[in-house]
C-alpha cells in the first residue's frame, strides 16, 4: 500500500502534475459511485461532460450549430477563467491569499461597462479600451489591498473579504439606481462594440461565438511564467512569498514586492472580469459577487498555481461547469452532481501539500526499511 | 542475568548520525533510588543517549533493559508506558491551556454527563493535581494558565506531567539552564525529595557545581564515548572537569599572529531597542580593523543578536553611529549596506540566512541575482546561476543529493551553513559578520568554519564573531570583546586575557577578578 502511494505521488519535477492528476481520478471515481447510487450511467453523464464542452459530437443539433459552436462558447467561458486562477496564482507566489478575485472582477465589469460600454465608441477603440479599464480598475484595488498589508498589516484575506462585500454593493447601488434594464432586473446589456465576444458571427453555414480576448489569455499564462520563472521581479517576489525574513536579510523590499504581486494579481482579475461581464455575459446581475471569483482559488491550486498548469486545470474545470447543462438535460440527473465531482476535484487538489509531505514520509520509511534489509542480510 | 540490580541498562548503544557517531558503544546501569548525572559538553552525546531512553530516537546498535527486562523503545508514548518521564530542555506546555489541562493532556480522566456523552473531568483533575502537587511538595496552582507562570513554575509543571502518568524513572534535560540560583536550590531539593520517595533520576547537565551537590553516580561522556562512571561523593569537581574536557583543547587552531591594518567598522555609542522595548544594546563603541578578528563573547541574550542585526541593517538604532571604511552607514538600507561590504551569516540559518524551498542556485546567489552577471535588465540567466552554484559547490565542498537543483530543505544543516558562508565569503566584502556560525555542527565542521574565519582575515577582511561558545572565541580571536546586558565590559587582545577572566567578565563581574 504504501509502496503504491509512494509510486502514485512521488517526487521529482512532475509530483505536482501527479498530485493534480490523482485529485482528478478521485473526483471523477466519487463523482461515478454518486452516479450508479441515483441509478444513472457515470460514463454516459461524463461523456455528456464532454459533449457539452464541444470536445465530442451530440447525436443531435439544433440548425446551424454543431461541435465547433458548442467549442467557442466553451473557449468563451474558459477565458476569464484562467485569467482568474492567474490572478490567484500570482498573489500565492508572493504568499499572499487574494480572495478579492470577485471583487475586482465586478469593477474591472461594471467600470468598463459604465465608461466604454454604454458609449457609441466603434469598435477598435472600445474593445481595446475596455480591456485597459478593466484591467487598470483591477489592478487599483489589488495595489489597495497590498498597501494595507504592508502599511497597516491587515490581513489580505479579511481586506479583500470585505472589499468584495464594499464593492458588490456600492455596484449593485449604482445599477439599480442608474443603469438597471426593467425587463431583465440586471444592468443595461453592453453595446456590441464594447463586448469581447463577438456573438452569432455567421460563418460556414453555422452561428457561433468568437471569444476575442482567448488568445490574450494564453499569452498572459505564459507572460506570467516568464517573469515568475525567468526574470529578477519573479525571483524577488517568490523569496517574498517563501521566507520574508530572508527576502529582507538579503535586502528585497518586502512592501515592494507585496504591492506589486497584488497588483499584477488584481490586473489579471480585472481581466477575468471584462472577459466575464463584458465578454460571457454582456450584463452585471446586481446583488451577486462571482462564484468564478472563488472556485479559481481551487482552480489555482489544481494547476499548483503555475500559470501553465492553470491552463490546464480551468481547462478541466471548464469542462464540468460548462457540461453540467447537457448532462442534466440528457440524463434527467441534478446539475448539482457536475458541482459535487468539481468540489471533490478541487477538495484534493487543496490537499497537495499534505499528499506530498505524506508520500516524503512514506517514502523515507520505506528507505530505512530497505536500508536495514540490507544491512541485516 | 546480572543485571537484577539495575533499574535501568543501556547496553552497548551506538546512535550515529550523518556525519558524526553521537553514541559510541556506550554501556551504563542506573539504580533504582538514585540520582544519576549525564556529564559532558556540548555536543558529548548526552542528550541523544536520553533520547534513545525516551523513545525518540532507535539506537543503531544495542540493547536496553527496563527493570531487568529487554525492551526496544519505539516512541515516547511507549517510554511513558514503561514509566519512563522526560523535562525537555524546551518545555513542552500549550500556553494558553491552565495547568491540569496541561498536565492531563493526552490521558485525561473522563466522566459521561447523563451517563452518556464523554467529558474531561476537570474538577477531579484539579484535585489530583492538587494533591500531587502538595506530596511532591511542588508549589503550583493547577487552575492558572501557563502563560503566566514563570520559567520556574513551568518546569515544575513538566515534573508534575511525569509524576501524574506514574513515571518512576525521571530524565531532566539541561534544567537549571533557565533557573536563577534561588530556583536551582529549590529545584535541587525537589529532585532529592523525588529521589527519596524511591523515584529513580537522570540529570543531563554540564554544570559540575549541581552535580556535586544532589547526584550520586555521574557518568562523564566525551565526544560520543563514556568516559568513566564516577561516585560523586569521593571525586573532586577538579577531577570531573578533567574528565569531561578530555584532553587540551583539540582543535585550537593553528593560526598566524594577527596584522591589522586600517580602521573598517567604528561603531560609536550605539544603542539599540529590543523586541520587549527595553535597550538591549546600551551606548557600545568597539572598532574592528582590517585583518582582525573581534570576537564578542557573552551569554546568549545579552545584546548580541541586536548588535548583529543592527550592524547589518536588519535592526534600526536609536542613537549611535555605524561607519563603514569611513562611510557612515547608520541609516543605509540593507541592499546598499551589502554592496559597501557588509556580509553576515546569520545566527538562524534556516528562516534568514536561505530561503529553504529554493533550489541551491538560487540561494547561492541570493545577494547578487540583479548584479549585471545574472541578469540582463530584468531577465536572469539561468545558466550563469547554474555555474555559479557548480562554482561555489565545488569551492566550498557543499554536498547535496541533486547537485545545484537540490532544493534547500533537503539538504543538511552543516551542508547548508556551508551555503550561507559559500555565499557570504563570494561577496569578498572588507566586513563580515559570523553570529554562531558553528551552532549544531559537528566537529569536523566547525574547525573547517573555524579556518574560513582565519583565511578571510588573512585575506584583509575585518571579521567580528558572535558566538556563545568560550572555545570558539579564544581560538578564533585576536581581539575579544565580552558583552554582558547589552554593554561591552572588557576589549582586549585575545593573549592578554585567560578563558577564565572572559568567563567571569560573562557573567557580568567587572572588577577585582584582574588578580585571579
Amino acid at each position: 500500500m504504501k509502496k503504491v502511494i509512494v509510486k502514485l505521488i512521488g517526487g521529482g519535477k512532475l509530483q505536482m502534475v501527479r498530485i493534480s492528476l490523482l485529485a482528478i481520478t478521485a473526483g471523477l471515481i466519487f463523482g461515478a459511485i454518486v452516479l450508479l447510487l441515483i441509478g444513472k450511467n457515470p460514463l454516459a453523464a461524463y461523456g455528456n461532460l464532454l459533449q457539452g464542452s464541444g470536445l465530442l459530437p451530440k447525436h443531435s443539433y439544433a440548425g446551424r450549430q454543431n461541435m465547433f459552436t458548442d467549442f467557442m462558447s466553451f473557449l468563451d467561458a474558459l477565458t476569464p477563467m484562467i485569467f482568474a486562477s492567474l490572478a490567484v496564482s500570482v498573489a500565492m507566489k508572493a504568499g499572499l491569499f487574494n480572495i478579492g478575485v470577485s471583487g475586482m472582477m465586478l469593477a474591472a465589469g461594471f467600470s468598463a461597462a459604465i465608461t466604454v460600454g454604454y458609449s457609441d465608441l466603434p469598435a477598435v477603440i472600445a474593445k481595446p479600451l475596455a480591456i485597459i479599464i478593466g484591467m487598470l480598475a483591477g489592478a487599483l484595488i489589488g495595489a489597495l489591498t497590498g498597501w494595507l498589508k504592508y502599511r497597516f498589516n491587515i490581513n489580505e484575506v479579511v481586506s479583500s473579504i470585505m472589499l468584495n462585500y464594499i464593492l458588490m454593493y456600492v455596484i449593485t447601488f449604482f445599477i439599480n439606481t442608474y443603469y438597471v434594464n426593467a425587463v431583465s432586473r440586471q444592468s443595461n446589456p453592453i453595446n456590441d462594440e464594447a463586448r469581447l465576444t463577438l456573438t452569432n458571427v455567421q460563418a460556414f453555414d453555422l452561428k457561433f461565438n468568437i471569444p476575442l480576448a482567448f488568445p490574450l489569455a494564453i499569452i498572459s499564462a505564459v507572460l506570467i511564467w516568464f517573469i515568475m520563472n525567468r526574470t529578477t521581479i519573479g525571483f524577488e517576489i517568490k523569496a517574498v512569498g517563501l521566507s520574508r525574513n530572508a527576502a529582507r536579510y538579503v535586502g528585497i523590499g518586502i512592501s515592494k514586492n507585496i504591492v506589486l504581486s497584488m497588483t499584477i494579481s488584481g490586473a489579471l482579475a480585472g481581466l477575468a472580469g471584462i472577459t466575464y461581464f463584458c465578454g460571457f455575459y454582456a450584463s452585471i446581475q446586481p446583488g451577486v459577487v462571482p462564484g468564478m471569483g472563488f472556485n479559481a482559488i481551487a482552480v489555482a491550486l489544481l494547476g499548483s498555481c503555475d500559470p501553465i498548469g492553470c491552463i490546464f486545470s480551468s481547462f478541466l474545470i471548464t469542462i464540468i461547469s460548462k457540461g453540467a447543462i447537457y448532462m442534466s438535460s440528457q440524463q434527467g440527473v441534478e446539475i448539482e452532481i457536475a458541482d459535487l465531482v468539481m468540489a471533490i476535484i478541487l477538495i484534493f487538489a487543496a490537499c497537495a501539500e499534505f499528499l506530498k509531505m505524506y508520500s516524503e514520509r512514506l517514502s523515507t520509511e520505506l528507505d530505512d526499511a530497505k536500508k536495514k534489509e540490507v544491512r541485516s542480510s | 542475568m546480572d543485571n537484577s540490580g539495575y533499574m535501568i541498562e543501556m547496553r552497548h548503544i551506538t546512535k550515529r548520525f550523518p556525519g558524526l557517531i553521537a553514541n559510541d558503544d556506550i554501556s551504563l546501569g542506573i539504580k533504582k533510588g538514585e540520582i544519576f548525572a549525564l556529564l559532558g559538553e556540548n555536543g558529548a552525546g548526552k542528550s541523544t543517549l536520553m533520547s534513545v531512553l525516551f523513545g525518540m530516537y532507535e539506537p543503531d546498535k544495542g540493547e536496553i533493559y527496563i527493570r531487568g527486562e529487554k525492551v526496544k523503545i519505539t516512541s515516547p508514548r511507549h517510554a511513558t508506558q514503561l514509566g519512563i518521564g522526560m523535562v525537555h530542555q524546551h518545555f513542552c506546555l500549550v500556553s494558553n491551556y491552565t495547568v491540569a489541562e496541561n498536565i492531563i493532556l493526552g490521558s485525561e480522566p473522563k466522566k459521561r454527563l447523563l451517563g452518556i456523552i464523554p467529558k474531561v473531568d476537570i474538577k477531579k483533575a484539579n484535585a489530583d493535581i492538587a494533591a500531587l502537587s502538595e506530596k511532591y511538595g511542588l508549589k503550583v496552582d493547577p487552575t492558572s494558565v501557563i502563560s503566566d507562570l514563570n520559567v520556574s513554575t513551568q518546569q515544575r509543571v513538566e515534573i508534575l506531567k511525569m509524576l501524574y502518568r506514574d513515571a518512576e524513572i525521571l530524565i531532566f534535560d539541561e534544567p537549571t539552564a533557565v533557573l536563577t540560583p534561588q530556583e536551582i536550590e529549590y529545584l535541587l531539593d525537589i529532585i532529592r525529595g523525588l529521589r527519596d520517595v524511591g523515584k529513580t533520576v537522570i540529570i543531563i547537565t554540564h554544570k559540575l557545581e549541581e552535580i556535586k551537590l544532589v547526584a550520586d553516580r555521574c557518568a562523564v561522556l566525551n565526544r560520543g564515548k563514556l568516559v568513566d562512571i564516577l561516585d560523586v561523593a569521593s571525586t573532586s569537581t577538579s577531577e570531573m572537569a578533567r574528565l569531561m574536557v578530555g584532553h587540551e583543547v583539540s582543535f585550537s587552531s593553528d593560526k598566524t599572529e594577527a596584522n591589522p591594518g586600517e580602521t573598517v567598522l567604528k561603531v560609536e555609542n550605539l544603542t539599540v531597542k529590543g523586541e520587549m522595548g527595553h535597550d538591549a544594546v546600551k551606548n557600545v563603541s568597539f572598532e574592528i580593523h582590517s585583518g582582525e578578528i573581534f570576537a564578542l563573547a557573552g551569554v546568549s541574550g545579552n545584546g548580541q543578536n541586536e548588535l548583529a542585526d543592527t550592524i547589518a541593517g536588519l535592526r534600526d538604532c536609536i542613537a549611535g553611529k555605524i561607519i563603514l571604511n569611513g562611510t557612515d552607514i547608520t541609516n543605509m538600507p540593507i541592499r546598499k549596506r551589502i554592496e559597501a561590504g557588509v556580509a553576515y551569516i546569520p545566527e538562524d540559518r534556516h528562516n534568514v540566512g536561505l530561503v529553504l524551498n529554493f533550489p541551491l542556485r538560487d540561494n547561492l546567489a541570493l545577494k547578487r541575482y540583479y548584479k549585471a552577471d545574472f541578469s540582463k535588465h530584468i531577465v536572469m540567466d539561468k545558466k550563469a546561476l547554474s555555474d555559479n552554484g557548480n562554482r561555489l559547490i565545488t569551492e566550498y565542498d557543499i554536498r547535496s543529493s541533486h547537485g545545484n537543483s537540490t532544493i534547500t530543505a533537503a539538504m543538511s544543516g552543516g551542508n547548508q551553513q556551508k551555503a550561507i558562508i559559500a555565499r557570504e565569503l563570494d561577496l569578498k566584502t572588507p566586513l563580515i559578520i559570523f553570529m554562531q556560525p558553528t551552532r549544531g555542527l559537528d566537529i569536523g565542521a566547525i574547525s573547517n568554519i573555524h579556518k574560513q574565519i582565519i583565511a578571510e582575515r588573512d585575506r584583509g577582511a575585518a571579521v567580528l564573531l558572535i558566538s556563545l561558545e568560550l572555545d570558539e572565541i579564544m581560538d578564533c580571536a585576536d581581539t575579544i570583546g565580552v558583552i554582558f546586558d547589552g554593554q561591552i565590559n572588557r576589549i582586549a587582545k585575545a593573549s592578554e586575557l585567560t578563558v577564565n577572566e572572559v568567563g567571569r567578565f560573562m557573567m557580568g563581574v567587572t572588577d577585582g577578578g584582574e588578580s585571579a
